[in-house]
């Protein structure tokens, strides 16, 4: 009798996902470009004109994962959970201001941020002049003499052409892959 | 670094900590021989917070925290009690539970598949039949995971793994009359709403503990940026005269009687009126002067590492993760009667202060991480820290309970602090668990 080697229910048959809609060319082109100036305006501290990015209704999320078994049947991460951000504009100004006060005494001297933005993707979506735009991230914090803090994640972000023909984020999703963030604070927009 | 790790007797230890004059030997917040007394000493014997009720609200809810160094399960079972042990196979060891919340029935380790139950005993072992063939008196009931103590005050439980520590009662002692501020201003009680945010520091858990228990003082400064993003102005002066520092046990309160300072820097109006309206009901059920104590500002420790801000409502305990780091856990606490909305407005307001992203707490990280880092030089490490602002503020009042100082620009709460520490860093009972 022949030992069965592999063909068990356990070994999943591949599924090839439909073909995906492809964007318009300068579209994508458009919209790296924004995600990388967008990167570099944060790691220079310029950050009202990083305010000057986002629609006046953004939504700025990033929650806390939990560390949860697979069968559990409540998710690992949820909008009612206490977040590291969960921000409208006027409490992303809040934190700008904290950050260009003079006294805020641990970005003196300065935290030194790189974002590297990776694996961007654009969705077209029902909503006129709105796409939806997946990206991954990762970004190192330098700190003092020699601290270290590195982070990494995936982005769902919400893009938006508004009347000045430019365009303006509309809401982010930041899911990183810690669940006790390995570092003492989150001084950086991601 | 030191490589001595020869403990530390009475003797050596009452050198350290001179409490007449208000001086502390650097070496608390970094010798290795220190820090490993106090697992010992303090975390396998002090009752340490574990939970909120409301975490662990149905059977089979479960929650994976740290009491010391020693990982314990905190687990509801079929019959409502609320179980603390060790997760720790007694097999090999393994690590029980990987998640860090979640609701299940049982327990089973990854390793040969030892199952517990959520009282933590040994329900079920593959093979057992062999087990009682050969292994000579083998009883099930002798493997479960090692239990602590559970005890609640009003919502909150505590756990201690030394069988002769006093009851709950005893060690929190006058204490509980402030803890009601918060615990029972409401007839309904309080839950923790739902998420916690952890994250690690490079800081000795004292220094956070100590902040929590009394350093007002540094709030004005340390804090000024915070307080311009949220509020536009600085902390400012506080009125010294109308503010108090009080303490129990090591446990540590510092207020104003302001009612509502604290709570304004969360950012939201809605907070401020919820509060203002329910001054008079909340004076009902607890006096005059704690109904001003409610949302002030504020700050406590509840010896050894579970400290809170009264007025922003968030709780949290620094676990020691060796002599120079913490793992900090942060969680809200609210009126469970409390509008949905407003409870939502507590989180956010939470998380954009005292949380890792917080405008305030970022600064307090740093000042901690830092001094901490600078303790050990050899040079350094001689030079006694200050901690004498008002040796002579005691004061008697004709309300406030526990050791009473005046003003809380004071380091009197830190005195306490460290005598409840001396105290039980110097008491030599061999080993207080039960083994
Ligand atoms: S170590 Fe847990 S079953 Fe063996
Ligand atoms: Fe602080």
């Amino acid at each position: 009798m022949p030992v069965n080697l592999g063909e068990t229910p356990i070994l999943r048959k591949p599924v090839a996902p439909p073909p995906p809609m492809l964007p318009p060319r300068d579209l994508v082109f458009e919209v790296e470009q924004f995600l990388y100036r967008e990167a570099r305006l944060l790691d220079d501290e310029r950050y009202q004109e990083w305010l000057g990015l986002m629609t006046e209704d953004v939504h700025y999320w990033m929650p806390g994962i939990q560390s949860r078994h697979r069968r559990d049947k409540k998710p690992r991460l949820d909008p009612r959970r206490m977040a590291f951000f969960d921000d409208d504009l006027l409490n992303m100004r809040r934190r700008v201001t904290r950050f260009l006060d003079p006294t805020a005494w641990a970005e003196d001297p300065p935290t030194r941020s790189c974002h590297i933005i990776s694996n961007i993707e654009v969705e077209l979506t029902d909503a006129p002049g709105q796409c939806r735009v997946y990206s991954a991230f990762v970004n190192c914090r330098g700190r003092g003499e020699a601290e270290e803090y590195w982070l990494s994640g995936r982005r769902n972000d919400v893009l938006r052409r508004v009347e000045d023909g430019g365009l303006r984020l509309a809401s982010r999703e930041i899911v990183i892959t810690q669940t006790v963030l390995l570092a003492k604070n989150l001084n950086v927009f991601l | 670094m030191t490589t001595d790790v020869i403990q530390p007797g009475p003797d050596e230890l009452r050198a350290l900590v001179d409490l007449e004059r208000g001086a502390i030997d650097r070496r608390v917040y970094w010798d290795e021989a220190v820090y490993r007394l106090e697992l010992e000493r303090i975390f396998a014997r002090c009752w340490l917070f574990v939970a909120h009720e409301s975490q662990v609200a149905e059977p089979g809810d479960f929650l994976t925290t740290y009491m010391g160094e020693d990982g314990v399960i905190v687990a509801r079972d079929g019959n409502g009690a609320i179980n603390v042990f060790l997760n720790s196979c007694t097999h090999r060891g393994n690590r029980i539970s990987l998640a860090e919340v979640g609701n299940r029935r049982r327990f089973t380790c990854n390793y040969h598949g030892w199952t517990f139950g959520l009282d933590g005993a040994l329900v079920a072992l593959p093979q057992e039949d062999v087990y009682r063939q050969t292994c000579p008196g083998f009883d099930p009931g002798d493997l479960g995971l090692h239990r602590a103590r559970v005890v609640s005050y009003k919502g909150l439980v505590f756990a201690t793994f030394d069988e002769e520590a006093p009851g709950l009662e005893d060690y929190l002692g006058d204490y509980r009359w402030y803890l009601d501020v918060l615990l029972d201003n409401d007839e309904d009680g309080t839950e923790f709403l739902e998420g916690s945010i952890k994250s690690r520091m490079a800081c000795n858990w004292k220094f956070p503990a100590e902040n929590f228990a009394g350093d007002s003082y540094h709030a004005a400064w340390t804090h000024n940026s915070g307080a311009m993003a949220m509020l536009g102005m600085g902390v400012g002066k506080s009125n010294q005269e109308n503010s108090y520092q009080i303490n129990v046990n090591g446990h540590g309160w510092q207020f104003g009687l302001d009612m509502v300072g604290n709570a304004m820097v969360l950012g939201e109006q809605d907070i401020v009126d919820y509060l203002r309206e329910r001054e008079e009901k909340v004076a009902a059920r607890l006096g005059k002067l704690r109904s001003r104590m409610v949302g002030s500002i504020s700050s406590a420790n509840l010896f050894p590492h579970m400290s809170f801000l009264p007025g922003q409502s968030t709780f949290r305990t620094w676990h020691p993760k060796g002599p120079k780091g913490i793992e900090l856990h942060t969680w809200v606490l609210v009126n469970k009667s409390a509008p949905e909305s407003l409870k939502s407005l507590y989180m956010k307001g939470v998380m954009r202060t005292f949380s890792p992203s917080g405008t305030l707490e970022m600064d307090d990280g740093d000042n901690w991480e830092n001094s901490t880092q600078t303790n050990d030089g050899v040079v350094t490490r001689r030079q006694k820290l200050h901690y004498a602002l008002g040796l002579d503020s005691g004061i008697q009042h004709p309300e406030l309970k526990g050791a009473v100082h005046l003003r809380k620009y004071n380091d009197s709460n830190q005195r306490a602090f460290y005598r409840q520490w001396l105290k039980l860093m110097c008491d030599e009972r061999a080993h207080a668990s039960r083994s």
